[in-house]
């Protein structure tokens, strides 16, 4: 059997390559699959934190977290939509209306 | 595994968030039934009717001894039901303001009414939750409706923008904070933040790694919803280009909440860890956020994203407040100056209930007073300019005073309040949090706080000093009149006024919400 120590390596990898997704990814639905990832690493952990316990709790949340990132992602998609609408891109160097 | 019993005693608690959400789905059901040319003014009443409800329904458990809800996933408590009402209090005053700033713009739609509610139930929760799954879900719950809302106008660039920066930077706090939660459960073996104080002083020594890099990442997570420096940086964007009306209730409601969030949380898990280390994290935040917030407001021109800067100000003079609740102690003997109308408990307990009355105070303050600055701003506001960098030039408010006097003695007593000029709510306020840090000891704290706030009266004065002293501009445009608008900023500037010369009915309720935690 794989060591859940293992597992719990893995997700904070993937929730490394989420963080650095979402800080040098230039595409909107990159940054936008990234902060998805993060959210799927915090399930593996809470997942994986519950095998080890013998615990039903983490196993319970990440279901709660699967359905709030589907919410998430419709709110997302339509604001990405929202915005290839209004300026014809994605790419966040063209969000720059505002400036400070 | 057991089926839990519910029984109606559990959903009582419940009952202004229910009441919010029944009220959003009325308005979301009734919209289908409408024509594209029916009158929709009943929809700001209806909305209005029920936060008015659900805030009365907040009074009345004000009261109360705290009592575990639902199983213990969250928790009723004076705290929990003060926040409610001044996220009511904050909903109605924006209801108010959005009516003639959505009928100008043709967006009047039962939708944005229902979000309203929708972001309102959930930082309602918030506030009650008490387990680090139930505030996940709870913070989306308030996050996803605002995102909604801040790109609800779907013409021009702005929104779009702003509610995509939002987003981005909302799910990405959002994911920081569930990553934190799940190591902390790992490290703990439960969610339930009651419980979690007993194994997390067994864990700091068998896994600190565990358990700082949890506790640091759920800081991250709050620190990017309060908007506090280095994680402020979405802030001026999104309170630009969103609705200014839903800047009003992002800036009121969703710090509120997040602040208590943050506030119950670190709280209960200071009794694990050392409070120092949550001291000295709150302090460099508190410091950062004030003067990073102060400063960078100096340079604004544009009122609204001045107004997002000293949002970022105010939360540090909050955060102030939230690293007075960690310190181990002034000694018996101390005598303390702003304990005096709470009694009971040792000179620390004091020391930290007097901490949690001035975060309460401060966010009941700046609720006044920000919501109704914002709707100065959108009455000032024309559709035509939202393209054009000077939709919000403080020349804007050139001459206001010989236009519109009413509305400009209101804008002053909000940029008073904000200042924290006596005599308003916001002057009470900055007192009672800076003398809790006083008698926590962070004198120096408190001194950095004191300087930064007097650099931000300079730009509260300016725009003061534009509606009073400046002429009124050439071939400026007849102001129009509204009465839901009228109505919120004779409410909140009487709000702001009045409380701060008579302080005493809110400061009553306080003690209530303030004894809580003090056990």
């Amino acid at each position: 059997m794989v060591p859940i120590t293992y597992y719990l390596l893995l997700a904070a990898a993937l929730f490394c390559m989420g963080m650095f997704g979402v800080l040098v990814r230039r595409n909107a639905l990159v940054v936008f699959m990234s902060v998805e990832l993060m959210l799927n690493a915090a399930n593996l952990t809470f997942v994986s934190f519950a095998r080890m316990r013998g615990d039903d709790l983490g196993h319970v949340s990440a279901f709660f977290v699967i359905a709030v990132a589907a919410a998430e992602a419709a709110i997302g998609l339509a604001i990405v939509i929202a915005v290839f609408r209004s300026r014809g891109s994605v790419l966040l160097e063209d969000l720059r209306t505002m400036k400070h | 595994m057991n089926l839990p019993n519910l029984s109606l005693a559990d959903f009582l608690p419940l009952l202004p968030a229910i009441i919010m959400v029944v009220g959003a789905s009325i308005l979301l059901l009734s919209e289908v039934f409408l024509s594209t040319t029916a009158s929709r003014a009943y929809q700001a009443v209806l909305t209005v009717v029920t936060a008015v409800a659900a805030g009365a329904m907040a009074l009345t458990t004000m009261f109360e001894p705290p009592q575990e809800v639902m199983l213990g996933f969250g928790v009723l408590d004076p705290f929990s039901s003060f926040l409610t009402f001044v996220v009511c209090v904050g909903l109605t005053l924006a209801t108010l303001s959005s009516v003639s700033f959505l009928r100008k713009r043709g967006a009047e739609r039962g939708e944005f009414y229902a979000l309203m509610l929708f972001a309102s139930a959930g930082m309602s929760l918030l506030a009650m939750s008490n387990e680090l799954i139930t505030l996940f879900v709870n913070i989306e719950v308030l996050s996803l409706s605002t995102y909604a809302l801040t790109s609800y106008l779907r013409r021009g660039t702005r929104p779009s923008e702003a509610g995509f920066k939002y987003f981005i930077l909302g799910a990405f706090s959002s994911a920081l904070l569930l990553y934190g939660a799940a190591l902390l459960y790992g490290a703990t073996g439960t969610t339930h933040l009651t419980a979690m104080a007993g194994p997390l002083s067994t864990a700091i020594s068998s896994q600190p790694g565990l358990v700082y890099a949890g506790i640091i990442l759920v800081i991250a997570g709050f620190a990017f919803k309060v908007a506090a420096v280095p994680f402020h940086m979405w802030t001026p964007d999104v309170y630009e280009g969103a609705p200014t009306p839903v800047t009003a209730l992002m800036s009121a409601g969703v710090k509120a909440a997040a602040f208590a969030a943050m506030v119950r949380v670190f709280f209960m898990v200071g009794k694990g860890v050392d409070p120092q280390m949550l001291l000295g994290l709150f302090s460099v935040l508190a410091f950062l956020t004030m003067v990073a917030g102060n400063l960078l407001a100096i340079p604004q021109r544009n009122v609204k994203r001045m107004l997002a800067y000293s949002s970022i100000a105010h939360a540090g003079y909050l955060l102030v407040g939230v690293a007075a609740l960690f310190v181990t102690g002034p000694g018996e003997q101390f005598r303390l100056l702003g304990a005096s109308a709470l009694t009971g408990g040792t000179p620390l307990d004091l020391a930290r209930a007097e901490a949690l009355r001035g975060i309460l105070y401060y966010l009941l303050a700046y609720t006044f007073s920000a919501v109704g600055a914002f709707a100065i701003v959108s009455v000032l506001e024309r559709r035509e300019d939202e393209e054009k960098g000077t939709a919000w030039d403080l020349e804007r408010f050139s001459g206001l005073a010989q236009r519109k006097p009413g509305w400009a003695f209101a804008m002053a007593a909000f940029m008073l309040s904000l200042g924290g000029i006596p005599p308003t709510i916001g002057f009470m306020s900055k007192l009672l949090i800076f003398q809790a840090a006083v008698d926590a000891g962070l004198i120096g704290l408190t001194i950095v706080g004191v300087l930064s706030s007097a650099v931000g009266i300079y730009y509260y004065l300016r725009v003061v000093v534009y509606m009073f002293m400046r002429p009124v501009p050439e071939g400026a445009q007849a102001l129009e009149k509204s009465w839901s608008t009228e109505l919120a900023l004779v409410l909140s500037t009487a709000a702001v006024v009045i409380l701060g010369i008579i302080p005493g009915p809110i400061m009553g309720w306080l003690e209530q919400a303030s004894s809580i935690f003090g056990q």
